[in-house]
């Protein structure tokens, strides 16, 4: 039977305390730092050469959502009424407010080096040290809104622009790609400054710290926010009469593609499995 | 921000700024060309010294500039340097308090970084600057640089 991913800001204090305690557990396990360790090896960007799967890629929506599914997966074998929570940032846009409490995430960091230092994931409560990371710091970082020229959330009606677009993704297939609803859910723009992160990329941008780098999965936000995208894709699918995943099949020899992003029956690695196998989810949960 | 806006020429070289070094975009921009034999090695700092400085105005240009060009400034109280190897091997190495900063291209030509990795920058020099903006006073890089998997190309 599908189980049900709620909006962080829903949760009873049960069930915050019971998924705070899911992410320390697979953590002291070593599990948690695994996920880390993959999201950095499959960043693969558009300009170089090799198969993306999870970036600059018509599957970052599919990837995403199987990367979810494992995460939840070592979340409830450890309790298994916990699921992933997902955060709407176009509601809860402050920095004070959920996920940021003392009882979930913790708040933003400090000035000095953006240490975090409330709630579960603080380093001086001992449970979080990250060890897969892109800087030398072992304490989990965050600058919210970023103190030094402030960014705002992505909107709505940000949203919105790229839901409305009927096609799932078009040439080139990759971050330059004008239209399709996958490439403006990610947020890679043209141009400089702050209109160049649109959605997910502009979330990431907000939080800062380790959610702006490769190693973003340090900070458990990471799945909420991707929760939220994930919800996006099952939102777009259902406005628009259920479109398909593209590219359904392979980009040919003559094309700059070829060989390197992951067409509608095509393995997606690291995974046995393929962008068709991921479209509904239906079967394996729902969103509330 | 900071990265995007045009930075003052200077006439002097400065001198590594005591921390915290904030804001200052005061960098010295020492711009090399090297012969391709030195390129695949990171330049000794003394004869980056040795040679004339230019104003910060240049540097948005070299990432186009011919193979071997060098940056090395000090942003920030941070010493970046970048160094673009000969013929063949594409990759640039850009360093920050040497210590490795792995840079990705995208398709449209711009560039980003293992800590900055949701938006990129027109320039190698940019994004780097991007990065010690992201690191501030209180962070560092990994000695090593992150665990990269596959160890993909960056092609230039």
């Amino acid at each position: 039977m599908a189980y049900t991913r709620k909006d962080v800001s829903t949760l009873t204090k049960a069930e915050r305390r019971r998924f705070v305690g899911a992410l320390l557990e697979i953590k002291r396990r070593g599990e948690y730092d695994e996920f880390v360790r993959i999201h950095i090896e499959y960043y693969v960007s558009d300009g170089e050469d090799g198969l993306r799967t999870a970036h600059m890629a018509p599957s970052f929506l599919p990837w995403h959502r199987r990367f979810l599914l494992d995460l939840e997966r070592a979340l409830r074998r450890v309790d298994s009424s916990v699921t992933v929570p997902y955060w709407d940032w176009t509601k809860n846009r402050s920095a004070t407010a959920a996920p940021w409490t003392a009882d979930l995430l913790g708040g933003t960091g400090r000035p000095s080096d953006q240490r975090v230092t409330t709630g579960p994931f603080a380093h001086a409560e001992g449970n979080w040290t990250l060890t897969e990371n892109v800087t030398d710091t072992e304490f989990l970082t965050r600058d919210l809104g970023r103190r030094r020229d402030p960014i705002q959330l992505p909107t709505r009606s940000d949203l919105e622009w790229a839901l409305k677009d009927p096609v799932y993704d078009t040439a080139p297939w990759d971050s330059t790609a004008g239209k399709g609803f996958r490439n403006k859910l990610e947020g890679w723009g043209s141009g400089r400054g702050s209109a160049s992160w649109r959605n997910h990329n502009r979330v990431h941008r907000w939080v800062g710290g380790a959610m702006l780098g490769g190693a973003s999965v340090n900070d458990p936000v990471f799945w909420l926010v991707h929760a939220f995208v994930d919800l996006q894709w099952s939102r777009w699918q259902r406005r628009h009469g259920r479109p398909r995943y593209l590219p359904a099949e392979p980009p040919g020899r003559g094309s700059a593609q070829h060989g390197r992003i992951v067409a509608r029956h095509e393995r997606l690695p690291p995974w046995d499995t393929t962008p068709d196998e991921l479209e509904d989810h239906s079967r394996i949960y729902r969103y509330a | 921000m900071a990265v995007s806006a045009p930075n003052a020429p200077t006439e002097t070289p400065v001198p590594a700024a005591p921390e915290p070094a904030l804001p200052t975009r005061r960098g010295v921009i020492r711009r090399l060309l090297l012969p391709a034999a030195l390129a695949t090695a990171a330049v000794p700092a003394a004869s980056a010294v040795s040679r004339a400085t230019r104003p910060d105005t240049a540097a948005p240009h070299l990432a186009d500039g011919p193979q071997g060009t060098v940056f090395e400034e000090t942003y920030r109280g941070r010493r970046i340097r970048g160094v673009r190897p000969a013929a063949g091997a594409g990759a640039w190495h850009v360093t920050v308090d040497d210590r490795p900063l792995h840079l990705m291209r995208r398709a449209d030509g711009t560039w980003l970084t293992m800590v900055d990795h949701y938006r990129s920058y027109a320039t190698p020099l940019d994004a780097a600057r991007a990065a010690v903006d992201e690191l501030g006073p209180g962070r560092h890089l990994r000695e090593t640089g992150p665990h990269t998997g596959g160890g993909h190309g960056v092609h230039a």
